[in-house]
């Protein structure tokens, strides 16, 4: 059974070196990608062409989009009785004390700050996966059409 | 109106003078009366001696008739009638010895007499003898020879004496009945005129009494009508007899309902006793008892309703005997009065005990009357020692004279020109000692005249107070004078009430011209609001919201400027109030200061926003492609290495390493930004914790390296907690970092530098600096050693430099090279121990 990652990640660079990130940690996942907030929430609603989209198992969310930023995704998110479930980690570059607090509050479910480095950045992507997608008891997926 | 018993004494004076005179014309009549019966009586003895005198003649006579006839013829029967004659001469002679036998002058004739008349018969005898014996011749002859004739002669003499005597005696007595009888007579008749006189007279003065009486009588009723207190006329039974229009008023009653009943129905009990005698005193003593007194009973009115009154009683003598006059005063209001006063006395001494001052009362005399508690213990007497006493003896001086009525004026003057203000005076304990006080006066009207209430007070510490408030107050004035600020005090109405010379100058007023000047003038705002005692608060919770806060304001000179001003207020105890006194500062320089301050402040924190912002920019933005080509240069060397020729590796090489090398620098000066940026407050921190945390996030290192980190025991200072364990990083991390060979050796000691400074040194075994590089390495990205030698930026120590700057210190290095360095910093103590 694949898992279903989406990723919310405007930067290409991030999402492909995310993606090869991913595949050296896991095979079995299915990273989904949508490249601001707006096209984030059509995905998770299954609106439009994402009609068909699977439910995330895990989102990864970066706070700096455009149009509807990441903070603004986490709030429909975590208000949406159905979508609240899905466990929502940020993945930033900043480190800024207020950008966690804020996340905190609008209720991620953790955030981490993407490591400059290259290997730093792999062996996260590795505990992410480890953590969330191993470890971690996620709730079973309603089955959807 | 002429009292009963005047008049009565009157009619016994006129009767007793009356009957006095009857009496005495009674003697005297009596007298005269013995009087001309003595005469009488005289008359009729004179004729008796008289008579008897003749008896004795004529029986003498007879005697020598006899004698003769015998001797003529010697007839024995004149011989019987001779004796006999002789016998009744004896006879005679006794009855007129006992006749006239109070007077000497007759009882000396008899006698002579007797002598005489012995001396004939015996002579006669003799002759008779001779005739008998001798015959009729010889006895002619013996009666002429013999003294016969002589002592018939000198008898007859003597009886004729007698006689005269008798006669002259019974002239004298004639004369003294006719006097007496004269003098009764008279005095009879003066007598009777007197006593007809006094008669008159005591009879005309009591009918001119009783008349009188009858007038009094009207003018009596006319007064008694006329009286204001109930007027009641009461008899010895204890009828009334008379009343007035008041008494009716008073009781309810009409007139005649009163007149002939018992007093007893208006007054039941106390007035009707008084005035019944007893057997112990008659009813005058028992009224004059009770006369002139006022006495208190109750009396009962028409509706049954008593009322108290007081009587008044006099005697009032009539026809009838002594009545009763009692005048019937209504004395409920005074009751009430002397009630209210006895509880107003009551509470008065009830007030005077409690009144925490010592309260003395004193009469005009000077003399103390009452007295309190506080003033037995405040003087040390005991009461009764100072009761009656002269106040003098506890107010030697001020008091007494104070109250003494003297010519000018009267004690109630001298009073009222005392009463109400304190008087100090000075007051002498028992033991002698005296002490100042504060007396106040009041009059307090008694029954006894008008007293003074003083109210007593020990004004010792008020009066130390003010000596040390006067000190105070010139001490104080010297300092105003001195001070280098302008001083203003100024009262609870804004009123500039003092100031100094430095105030002169600052607002360019003269002295006077702002004394008594509101401050508002001076300073227009923001001062005199605040000590203004508005309805919420006083004007002392106004200003202790004020006191120690330097209040900035704006003053106005006299030429009409403005300049800022600082204030100090602080509170000043004056006897007129608390007043303020403010320390005015010129605060221009210091606003001007101020305001650059400001200015640079604002450029400084727009310039270190800025450089927030470039750091972040620098952080964020530039790391994001810098991560990009970081990353894919590595991907590109880890999946492409070998695929492509050795340039290309080559090539990939020094692009993944100058990236690399881009994002450690950028990732430095983020750092080393962040130091001015992101830095907390100092606070109370463990610099041997910061440095134990420094080691923990070293440990790799350490252990790599097999480096020897010792420390001494460090304290605790003020630092930003975090930036000391970069400062220990840093330092430490270098000290391992720059060494040639061996076990690197690092110790960490502080030694105090000042009263609140740590000296600390990192002292290492390392390479050593020249002493040309002391001040170059602590500038940013500054190396002395080529990468390939030593990996770092260079921004470590220029880190350290600024943290240390941060925390008010510098940082140093003493360093030889090759043997080792020691890097010192000072940071201030902990001001908690």
């Amino acid at each position: 059974m694949p898992i279903e990652v989406l990723l919310v990640e405007d930067s290409p660079g991030d999402v492909r070196l995310t993606q090869e990130a991913f595949r050296d940690a896991n095979q079995s996942i299915h990273l989904h990608v949508a490249s601001d907030g707006v096209e984030a929430m059509a995905f998770l609603r299954r609106e439009g062409i994402h009609v068909r989209a699977p439910r995330p198992d895990l989102i990864l969310l970066d706070l700096n989009l455009p149009k509807m930023d990441g903070r603004a995704v986490l709030v429909h998110i975590k208000e949406n009785a159905d979508l609240k479930t899905i466990p929502t980690v940020i993945l930033t570059t900043s480190e800024a004390e207020a950008d966690i607090v804020k996340s905190y509050q609008l209720q991620a479910n953790c955030y981490l700050t993407k490591p400059v480095q290259l290997d730093a950045f792999e062996s996260l992507v590795k505990s992410i996966n480890d953590f969330w997608l191993t470890k971690v008891k996620l709730p079973q997926q309603r089955q959807n059409a | 109106m002429k009292t009963k018993s005047l008049m009565n004494h009157k009619l016994q004076v006129a009767i007793g003078s009356a009957v006095l005179a009857l009496v005495v014309v009674g003697a005297v009549s009596y007298r005269s009366l013995v009087e001309s019966n003595e005469s009488d009586l005289w008359v009729r003895h004179t004729d008796q001696v008289l008579e008897k005198l003749q008896d004795l003649l004529a029986a003498m006579q007879t005697v020598e008739s006899n004698a003769r006839g015998y001797l003529l013829t010697g007839d024995e029967s004149f011989l019987e009638v001779y004796r006999a004659g002789i016998a009744k001469t004896e006879k005679d002679q006794i009855i007129l010895c006992n006749l006239t036998a109070d007077n000497a002058g007759q009882q000396r004739r008899l006698d002579a007499l007797a002598t005489l008349a012995a001396q004939k018969f015996q002579v006669e005898g003799e002759v008779l003898g001779l005739r008998r014996t001798n015959g009729l011749q010889a006895a002619t002859d013996a009666i002429q020879k013999g003294s016969g004739k002589q002592i018939m002669d000198d008898l007859q003499g003597l009886v004729a004496q007698m006689q005269d005597e008798e006669l002259r005696l019974l002239a004298l007595r004639e004369a003294d009945a006719k006097r007496s009888l004269t003098q009764a007579k008279t005095v009879l008749a003066l007598g009777t005129i007197l006593g007809l006189l006094i008669t008159t007279v005591a009879g005309l003065s009591v009918q001119r009494d009783n008349s009188e009486g009858k007038d009094s009588g009207a003018k009596y009723r006319g007064l008694l009508e006329a009286a204001p207190d109930a007027m009641v006329v009461v008899d010895q039974g204890g009828k009334i007899i008379l009343l007035n229009v008041r008494t009716e008023k008073q009781f309810g009653y009409s007139r005649d309902e009163l007149v002939g009943r018992k007093v007893k129905n208006i007054i039941p009990e106390g007035f009707a006793e008084r005035l019944i005698a007893d057997g112990t005193r008659s009813a005058a003593e028992a009224l004059a008892q009770q006369i002139g007194t006022g006495i208190e009973l109750v009396a009962r009115r028409k509706d049954g309703s008593e009322f108290p009154i007081e009587i008044m009683l006099s005697p009032l003598e009539s026809a009838e005997g002594t009545l009763v006059t009692a005048a019937i005063r209504d004395i409920s209001v005074r009751k009430e009065a002397e009630k209210h006063l006895a509880r107003m006395e009551g509470r008065y001494r009830g007030l005077l005990e409690a009144a925490p001052d010592a309260m003395v009362v004193v009469n005009p005399g000077g003399e103390i009357v009452l007295l309190n508690v506080q003033a037995e213990k405040q003087f040390g007497y005991r009461r009764d020692e100072l009761v009656g006493q002269k106040v003098k003896n506890i107010i030697p001086e001020g008091f007494a004279e104070r109250l003494i009525a003297d010519a000018l004026r009267t004690t109630a003057d001298a009073l009222a020109q005392q009463i109400g203000t304190g008087i100090e005076l000075t007051g002498r304990r028992k033991n002698g000692s005296d002490f100042p006080i504060e007396i106040m006066l009041s009059p307090l009207e008694s029954a006894d005249g008008i007293l003074v209430t003083a109210a007593i007070r020990d004004i010792s510490i008020r009066k130390e107070a003010e000596k040390h408030l006067a000190r105070m107050e010139g001490r104080y004035r010297g300092l105003l004078e001195a001070a280098p600020d302008a001083m203003v005090v100024v009262n609870s109405d804004g009123e500039i009430v003092l100031l100094n010379v430095q105030a002169e100058k600052q607002f360019g007023y003269s002295r006077d011209e702002l004394v008594g000047q509101k401050v508002k003038n001076i300073i227009p705002e923001g001062f005199a609001e605040r000590l203004v005692a508005d309805a919420l608060r006083s004007a002392e919770d106004a200003l202790a919201q004020q006191i120690g806060t330097g209040i900035e304001l704006t003053a106005r000179r006299k030429n009409g400027t403005d300049f800022p001003i600082e204030l100090m207020l602080s509170p000043l105890e004056s006897p007129d109030g608390i007043l303020v006194t403010a320390a005015i500062r010129d605060i221009t320089t210091r606003k001007k200061a101020e305001a650059n301050l400001l200015d640079k402040v604002e450029e400084l924190n727009r310039s270190n926003e800025e450089l927030g912002q470039f750091a972040y920019i620098a952080s964020h933005d530039l790391q994001e492609p810098l991560r990009m080509v970081a990353s894919y240069t590595q991907l590109l060397s880890r999946r492409y290495k070998g695929r492509l020729d050795a340039d290309a590796d080559e090539f990939i090489a020094f692009a993944v390493d100058g990236a690399n090398r881009m994002q450690r620098l950028i990732q430095d000066l983020l750092t080393y930004s962040r130091v001015g940026t992101k830095g907390q407050d100092l606070l109370a921190a463990s610099s041997e914790g910061s440095l134990r945390q420094a080691l923990i996030n070293l440990r790799g290192a350490i252990e790599a390296s097999g480096a020897l980190v010792t420390h001494d025991s460090l304290p605790a200072v003020m630092a930003d907690e975090m930036q000391l364990v970069q400062l220990f990083q840093n330092l430490v991390g270098n000290a391992i970092k720059y060494q040639s060979a061996g076990i690197p050796k690092v110790h960490i000691s502080a030694a105090r530098d000042s009263a609140k400074k740590w000296m600390f040194s990192v002292k290492d075994n390392g390479l050593g600096i020249d002493p040309q590089y002391f001040e170059k390495i602590f500038g940013m990205f500054q190396r002395l050693h080529k990468r390939e030698e030593f990996a770092g930026t260079g921004i470590g120590l220029a880190i350290c430099k600024k943290i240390v700057e941060r925390h008010g210190g510098s940082i140093l290095v003493e360093s030889q090279p090759g043997h080792g360095s020691t890097f010192r910093f000072a940071l201030a103590e902990s001001e908690k121990k």
